[in-house]
């Protein structure tokens, strides 16, 4: 949950990357902490995966980044992945204490369409562990390696993955070329500030 | 917004005059309070060659991997993590439902006193979280400060 600090004036947030096995997680970090901007050199920590030795996320990767743009309070994001191999589902519930985003990169290829619905669900039975619901929190969706050949259509994978009563965004992304990258990052941090400010709101009204 | 933890100017004052106390009697080097979701709440000492943001979000997460093992092995907790190094410790140790201690000391410090002064002032850490958690959120919380002036570009690429 994210934490306001009035004495530094700090709002920091958690952001995690969600989605199966080798479908670009990593990749979205390693495109940010390459292409942000940011306003002084302090604004861009450092990015820390805990990979192994064949480069596959063991535990998670991190990359905490202040967002320019917004006066009065230092926002600080603190982005995360989890590993997508099925077998490092307690590593999954690990990370995704204390969660206030969610992005979950979908692969785009049609035979992960099933890993893709798989990892959903899995998303959903883990946030219910830690006594979350999906629905409660903001989440887009990117739709990752659009330049592959023989992509799924987008119209099918809004159908498999985006099918609920309150469609969420969702963007086309080829992460290793950083395009789409900032479009879902940019859409989840505004999802958040609106959803602070509106609940703030309601609270003080 | 009940569920949104906001610290306040007294919160820190009192959470960095706990650390004070900590790091003056156990000699150790730095003293950090972390929420258990790895984010970086105060930290007082000498931590200028520390990068403290990553460390809060490793130590979170080390701590909860630690708890999984507790689990594993039949513990209901582990309440402390202890990291023993050529020049520096570590010592994680349990706060609260939400926090985390972290004290780092020199590795010819002994673990057992830093483990005494840290446990000593573990209970007016978690007082002043409970009283920051169960505070009256609109009454001081004014989020109009964040004034998001273009709020599809919170992030911008760099042109290449």
């Amino acid at each position: 949950m994210a934490i306001i600090n009035q004495a530094t004036k700090e709002l920091q947030i958690k952001i995690v990357y969600y989605g199966p096995a080798l479908c670009g997680k990593t990749t979205n970090l390693v495109q940010v902490h390459a292409n942000v901007q940011t306003a002084n050199p302090e604004g861009k920590g450092k990015l820390v995966s805990l990979a192994t030795s064949s480069d596959r996320t063991l535990f998670f990767d991190f990359l905490p980044i202040e967002a320019m743009a917004i006066k009065g309070f230092k926002t600080k994001f603190q982005l995360y992945t989890v590993p997508g191999q099925v077998i490092y589902n307690t590593t999954r519930q690990l990370v995704l204490r204390g969660v206030d985003g969610i992005v979950f990169v979908a692969d785009s290829q049609y035979d992960k369409m099933a890993e893709n619905v798989e990892s959903l669900a899995n998303l959903e039975d883990n946030l219910k562990s830690l006594k979350l619901n999906l629905a409660d929190i903001p989440y887009v969706l990117q739709y990752n390696k659009r330049d592959i050949p023989d992509v799924a259509p987008i119209e099918y994978m809004e159908y498999l993955l985006n099918n609920r009563d309150v469609q969420v965004p969702s963007f086309s992304a080829c992460a290793h070329k950083c395009e789409g990258v900032f479009e879902t990052l940019n859409m989840i941090t505004r999802l958040l500030l609106n959803k602070f400010i509106n609940e703030a709101g309601r609270k003080s009204a | 917004m009940a569920s949104l933890p906001q610290l306040l100017e007294e919160d820190i004052k009192q959470l960095d005059a706990a650390l004070d106390d900590l790091l003056v009697k156990s000699e150790a080097s730095a003293g950090l309070i972390i929420d258990k979701g790895g984010f970086l709440i105060t930290q007082r000492g000498d931590f200028q060659s520390f990068d403290t943001t990553s460390l809060a979000a490793l130590a979170a997460a080390s701590y909860a991997a630690t708890q999984y093992i507790a689990g594993i092995v039949s513990e209901t907790s582990f309440n402390f993590v202890y990291q023993q190094g050529l020049n520096f410790s570590l010592l994680v140790q349990n706060v609260d439902e939400h926090c985390l201690l972290l004290v780092i000391f020199k590795a010819n410090a002994s673990v057992g006193a830093v483990k005494y002064f840290a446990t000593a002032i573990i209970s007016q850490v978690a007082e002043q979280l409970r009283v920051a958690r169960e505070r009256d959120p609109s009454a001081s919380l004014d989020l109009s400060l964040l004034n998001i002036a273009d709020p599809s570009a919170l992030f911008q690429k760099k042109n290449h």
